[in-house]
């Protein structure tokens, strides 16, 4: 087990079963680390978007809000049309704790690759980290940050 | 794999085998146990440096040496640290030395503590933001009439309010983070060892404190969260 960084093609990640030999192993666990990281931070974003979601439509259902409600998934547009039941918001809020569940598995998860000290492994979660927040979070997030000032001014 | 790899790879099986066995007969006064399910790191005594990162040590038949905690030599010898994720309560170190799982019913006490102290953390994460929340407001209400005059922004008033740095929610908050800071590493140690049970129990009961503690958060707190 190394303490300090390496650049090495043989690691063993996480599971018995995910141990790393040749090169193109190397390359394929990194991408998977790095799709790891990317759903972690989709998860994150997800989970604020959803509470956002749940909030609005508590609040006001206005025009507005079906509209947005057109372009959603299918795991949050469920949750819109009859929001004032308290089953469905229940519903919702447990969907919303598994995803926080998600969220912190996938978390420590990437924390333990890191933690590897393979510099492949760890290139890879800063890429992927870095690369989604920097284009889910932006870009979604200055939307919800206009209509929700627009909401409360 | 290949069978020449697998050849290898039990020959490297076998070798490490007979070191255990080796460590186990000469080193019989120090009741250093092998029955770790995972792979072993250095063990420092005689300077003996073994390195057994490669093969698969799961299928090792378990040796029964009764392990005595107070025992001196338990010092010198490094625990041995798995590295991949396993189900087991033997040997299991928790966080401090002389924490250590041994039975199954020592398992269940440190799953529930474990998803205690996870949901714990939860709670605590929310109610430190709501706290932080509650000062703002009153921070914000108490600096409403200054710019009124002026026809100058909110956000003036709000910062020479907010630099009273030796308050009680301040110091409050400095408190609380460090509970949160120390209880989420802990939580982060908890989960590095690889032990399925301890990190089901940390994921659990994330889950459930944020389950049982965000109700308000979702209904009353959040319009003003996107604004700061």
């Amino acid at each position: 087990m190394a303490m300090h960084f390496i650049f090495s093609d043989e690691a063993v990640l996480l599971f018995d079963f995910w141990s790393v030999h040749s090169p193109t192993g190397m390359a394929l666990s990194v991408l998977v680390i790095l799709l790891l990281a990317v759903l972690y931070e989709s998860i994150k974003v997800g989970k604020a978007r959803l509470l956002y979601q749940a909030l609005m439509n508590l609040s006001i259902p206005t025009s507005q809000q079906l509209i947005e409600a057109a372009d959603q998934d299918s795991s949050s547009s469920d949750s819109l049309p009859v929001s004032r039941s308290p089953l469905r918001w229940f519903l919702c809020h447990f969907g919303q704790s598994l995803l926080h569940v998600a969220q912190v598995v996938v978390g420590y998860f990437v924390m333990l690759a890191v933690m590897s000290y393979n510099t492949w492994i760890f290139f890879g979660v800063v890429l992927g980290s870095a690369g989604c927040s920097q284009g889910i979070a932006s870009s979604w997030k200055l939307s919800a940050e206009a209509s929700a000032c627009s909401l409360e001014f | 794999m290949s069978a020449v790899d697998e050849d290898e790879d039990l020959e490297k099986h076998s070798i490490q085998l007979f070191l255990l066995h080796f460590l186990n007969s000469v080193l019989s006064e120090s009741s250093a146990d092998s029955t770790f399910p995972g792979k072993m790191g250095h063990s420092h005594i005689m300077g003996m440096n073994m390195d057994m990162s490669g093969g698969d040590n799961s299928t090792m038949p378990p040796h029964h040496h009764p392990t005595t905690s107070s025992d001196h030599s338990h010092d010198h010898m490094m625990m041995m640290m798995p590295m991949t994720f396993y189900f087991g309560f033997k040997n299991v170190e928790l966080l401090f030395s002389g924490l250590v799982i041994n039975t199954a019913g020592e398992m269940a006490g440190a799953f529930v503590a474990v998803f205690l102290l996870a949901m714990f953390y939860e709670g605590l994460k929310i109610a430190r933001e709501g706290l932080l929340r509650k000062s703002q407001v009153s921070i914000r209400y108490n600096s409403m009439p200054v710019p009124g005059p002026n026809g100058t922004i909110l956000m003036e008033t709000h910062k020479t309010v907010g630099q009273q740095m030796l308050s009680f929610p301040h110091l409050l908050q400095t408190v609380l983070h460090i509970i949160q800071v120390v209880i989420s590493y802990f939580l982060m140690l908890i989960f590095m060892t690889y032990n399925g049970y301890l990190c089901i129990a940390v994921a659990a009961g994330a889950g459930t404190g944020y389950f049982l503690f965000s109700w308000k958060k979702a209904v009353v707190v959040d319009i003003t969260e996107h604004c700061h």
